[in-house]
């Protein structure tokens, strides 16, 4: 099994690095978020920020956009299953001792490096918007650990719910389906204390919420919430575990 | 003697549910003897690529049994996955990467731990060790299929399956392809499982041919043999001018009279009696053109269907069109 997971998983992350635009668009998207959401709010961003409890909006809102990241990078893991279905590679590789099973575990984890590769760029950009950051390994080990569960967990929970699919529409149709709803009722943009009660019951266990929470602890210096981390550690288990026996069931050949 | 290579009994596969949906293979029954090249010759739609999908596991078997490679495919099937190899119809290779790291990747696939002397070999043996390291999405078709052949071979398999592997192929690559399974076959000494609508490739390449019918195998046997079991003579007539049907079937002898235009195929008991007679009915000048045939697997399906292999059935496999056209364009 861990030959094949290996190689697998080599292939997922080959083919994005092989691929300039596929490479280009996973850096770009989230550094457009900083880019335009960051610097929308023109004069107010200031106050913004104060009210915030920072000096730089930039600051709150990278960890946030950082974790939608993770969300957006199981669509990709999605779509390179459909591809695989469709341009029949799904069947050479079932045709070998290789299970559905390692097939779905190389699809998760090859989109959460996808998902990964984000990080460097995004901190290098928000250095350039005057973001500062703590220096201490520990903080920062924390902050991607937090980053990896949560791609995993994400990559594994559109794996699962497009198994079945051979329809090449079907990634996108359910990433704008779970996106916006997680995205906008997390504390990923702005703060969850004015939400409604309802928004916020989500919220509270939103797991972009936890990785945003977390990643404001090493850049704002407010300390690591290691139930933060422990959470999004379950929230991936529980999806990968998911993810495993769904496919098993269901992920189709063809 | 060796145990045979493939044996299914009452194998039956029926998509969707059990009261409607499609019967692709009925009650299946059918033993491949090991280092054969077996045919399975049929129409699009008869049911080549299902046997093969549930004979590789890809598909699940509704009913009946089968064995490969002395496995059973529905208990034992991951015995069954490290003892074959499978070459589709359509070339399926990573396009990004390089022909060795397709075979890299493979080898993880099968869980290989010595593969490099086998894939410098197989690269030897294809002509290919010279572009081993350039990405495959700039080799010819033909280099591509044999990359996908030695693919196929590199874990040392006991049974290839190759579907359609010539289908929209030009000339020259069909009959390149057709040199490497005869070679294969006698160099690695694996059984091919091979599916083809195309006559002439079943009687240039097979061994056995079993014919496929509406997902039943209607006849099995050397192209000889299946050959000699049409008691008939083929004679193909083209006139000069249009001549009437009932004409040629009043002849005795006659078994059936097909025609397009002024292209008469005429199937006879004996063209040695036939011939006399026809000139008796017909003027010499009428005759353009006159040859007589032996019966060929095409007339042996005609002769056990009463139609013609390929003359009414659309193209039903929407990925096999999509590769035809991707060869196309390339």
């Amino acid at each position: 099994m861990r030959s094949q997971l290996w190689g697998l998983y080599l292939r997922e992350v080959l083919r994005t690095f092989r691929n300039p635009f596929v490479l280009l668009m996973t850096i770009v998207q989230p550094f457009m978020w900083l880019a335009f959401f960051g610097s929308g709010f023109g004069q107010y961003a200031q106050a913004l920020a104060k009210a915030l409890g920072t000096s730089n909006y930039i600051e709150f809102l990278l960890p946030g956009v950082l974790s939608t990241s993770m969300l957006s990078v199981g669509m990709f893991g999605s779509m390179s299953t459909i591809q695989d279905k469709r341009f029949g590679f799904m069947k050479r590789i079932l045709i070998t001792p290789t299970s559905k099973e390692v097939i779905f575990l190389s699809k998760a984890f090859g989109a959460a490096t996808r998902g990964l590769v984000q990080i460097p760029v995004m901190v290098v950009a928000a250095i350039a918007f005057g973001v500062t950051f703590s220096l201490s390994p520990l903080d920062w080990l924390v902050w991607v650990l937090a980053l990896l569960f949560a791609a995993v967990g994400f990559a594994s929970m559109f794996l699962a719910i497009t198994a079945s699919s051979t329809d090449w529409q079907t990634p996108g149709v359910v990433s704008n389906f779970i996106t916006m709803p997680l995205m906008f009722s997390s504390a990923a943009l702005y703060p969850s204390g004015g939400f409604p009660s309802w928004m916020k019951a989500i919220s509270d266990i939103n797991p972009i919420s936890f990785s945003a929470s977390l990643g404001r602890g090493l850049v704002l210096g407010t300390g690591t919430n290691w139930l933060d981390l422990g959470y999004l550690a379950i929230f991936a288990v529980v999806m990968v575990t998911v993810g495993y026996f769904v496919s098993a069931r269901w992920l189709k050949v063809e | 003697m060796s145990e045979p290579a493939i044996v299914t009994q009452e194998l039956t596969k029926r998509y969707g549910s059990s009261n409607g949906g499609v019967l692709a293979l009925d009650h299946v029954s059918l033993t491949i003897p090991s280092a054969t090249v077996f045919g399975l010759l049929g129409p699009n739609g008869a049911g080549k690529t299902t046997l093969i999908k549930v004979l590789t596991g890809i598909s699940d078997i509704t009913s009946g049994g089968a064995r490969v490679a002395g496995f059973d495919v529905r208990r034992e099937s991951l015995e069954v996955r490290r003892r074959i190899g499978w070459v589709a119809a359509e070339v399926i290779l990573d396009d990004d990467f390089s022909a060795w790291e397709n075979l890299w990747l493979q080898s993880r696939l099968q869980d290989l731990k010595e593969w490099e002397p086998r894939a410098e070999h197989l690269l030897q043996y294809f002509g290919l060790a010279d572009r081993k390291d350039d990405r495959v999405s700039h080799y010819s078709s033909g280099m591509r299929k044999k990359l996908e052949i030695a693919l196929a071979l590199l874990h040392q398999p006991s049974v290839i399956f190759m579907d359609e592997p010539t289908i929209g192929l030009d000339v020259s690559t069909r009959r390149m392809l057709w040199d490497i399974v005869t070679g294969i076959h006698r160099e690695f000494g694996v059984t091919v499982l091979l599916t083809t609508h195309y006559i002439e490739e079943a009687e240039a390449l097979c061994d056995r041919v079993g014919i496929i019918d509406r997902g039943r195998i209607i006849a099995t046997g050397t192209p000889a043999e299946l050959k000699a079991r049409v008691k008939a003579d083929i004679v193909q007539l083209e006139t000069h001018q249009p001549v009437e049907a009932a004409q040629l079937k009043a002849i005795p002898g006659v078994q059936d009279v097909r025609s397009q235009g002024n292209d008469w195929q005429i199937r006879v008991t004996s063209a040695e009696e036939f011939l006399p007679r026809l000139f008796a009915t017909i003027r010499t000048d009428q005759v353009r053109r006159i040859s007589v045939d032996e019966p060929s697997l095409e007339t042996v399906f005609l002769d056990l269907t009463g139609r013609q292999i390929g003359s009414d059935e659309p193209m039903r496999d929407i990925r096999k069109f999509y590769a035809q056209m991707r060869r196309a364009r390339a």
